[in-house]
């Protein structure tokens, strides 16, 4: 006979989320084994670190749970994670930014250098994302929100609490630069 | 805005006229409608092939972010879920009739709401999502309405299987609870696809 926790792995995005209204806890541990690594790739792509992607995933999910009862459909949790982690990240980053003081234009060492960083560095997707950890904290935001989130300019605009302008500013200078440091690989 | 790109700049013979933003909006709707300053440019066409080239490696370095992410720390997950197993939601109390005990004996809404997620478990092709209860669940002996969303698995006789789920919940509300049932309303409002089905037609292939 299957195990009930088999069984709801079959379930819908839609009736996780319901019984997740309702308090079931297992419905919520098959969610994170659902989005969860996908959940952590973009938070440590957002922050640039393993750990803040953790932290930042761990927040997210504890968040979700306590207010999920306020997303409407729930087919379309994978995205609502996906802007929670966005959030959280986001938010993370600008307390780092205000502790420290630090300029946009100075970057902090990337402490994603594990085994597959290294392996990835001979690859056009290696360059690429090196190029993207030299980027100054705010385009490196921009320009994942956008390529990796999918996000609109306006959205971008509003979760970074930024103009429009701004962010195509931002996103403008990210381009550029990628563009030229990838010109090695075309 | 595209000084930074290798090649002559704007206004420079053979430079593009136009920045990255323009350019990026330009691919973005799908070159339409044609710009023939940027669509005769070669200079515009370079900047161009190298944006779309850094966009095409957007996806592929999402999975690749993905399947760096080996897999989730399994105490890192029981974490998690210690936390979101505090933020109990149990709901009412709800008594039992017959506790002539001093102890007043209770069920929570939330416990209740798990049986009827234990009768849609031993129901083959249900999976219940939401289950409310109306009425006030804390007098003993007042008819209540219990509200059921379920999910059915793919092929499954609807009628047929959601009568046998209307079954195991009376049958476990009577077990377990005081609970006067007036009406069970149960909506389908999702389908699912079964493993077994899967399995099935995967061997008639």
């Amino acid at each position: 006979m299957r195990t009930s926790a088999g069984l709801l792995e079959q379930a819908t995005d839609r009736t996780l989320v319901e019984r997740c209204v309702d308090g079931d806890t297992r419905a919520f541990q098959v969610l994170i084994t659902r989005y969860g690594r996908m959940m952590k790739a973009y938070a440590v792509r957002l922050t640039r670190s393993s750990a803040d992607g953790d932290d930042v995933v761990q927040e997210a999910l504890i968040s979700a749970w306590k207010r999920i009862d306020t997303l409407e459909d729930g087919a379309m949790v994978k995205s609502w994670l996906m802007r929670i982690v966005s959030r959280r990240a986001i938010d993370l980053m600008r307390q780092r930014k205000d502790t420290e003081s630090t300029d946009d234009a100075i970057i902090e060492a990337p402490e994603r250098d594990g085994p597959e960083r290294k392996a990835e560095a001979s690859s056009q997707l290696g360059a690429l994302s090196a190029a993207l950890d030299r980027l100054p904290h705010g385009q490196h935001q921009a320009w994942v929100l956008r390529e990796i989130g999918g996000y609109s300019y306006e959205e971008i605009a509003e979760q970074l609490g930024q103009s429009v302008a701004s962010v195509r500013g931002s996103l403008a200078r990210a381009r550029a630069t990628l563009v030229k440091e990838m010109e090695g690989w075309r | 805005m595209n000084t930074d790109i290798p090649g002559p700049g704007p206004g420079e013979p053979g430079g593009c006229a136009h920045g990255i933003d323009a350019l990026t909006d330009y691919l973005e709707r799908d070159m339409l409608p044609a710009d023939p300053s940027i669509d005769d440019s070669p200079e515009c066409q370079r900047i161009l092939r190298s944006l779309r080239r850094v966009r095409a490696l957007a996806a592929p370095l999402r999975e690749a972010d993905e399947a760096a992410v080996t897999a989730l720390d399994q105490d890192w997950i029981r974490g998690i879920m210690e936390n979101i197993g505090r933020e109990a939601k149990a709901g009412r109390d709800i008594p039992f009739a017959a506790s002539d005990d001093d102890a007043a004996l209770v069920i929570t809404e939330g416990t209740v709401r798990g049986l009827v997620r234990g009768a849609g478990d031993r129901t083959p092709g249900v999976l219940v999502g939401r289950c409310v209860l109306e009425g006030d669940v804390t007098v003993i002996g007042e008819p209540i309405m219990l509200h059921v969303t379920v999910s059915i698995g793919w092929g499954k006789s609807v009628a047929e299987t959601v009568s046998l789920f209307r079954e195991e919940v009376a049958a476990s509300l009577q077990q377990h609870t005081d609970l006067v049932v007036a009406g069970l309303d149960i909506v389908v409002d999702d389908l699912h696809f079964e493993a077994d089905e899967i399995g099935e037609v995967g061997d008639d292939a």
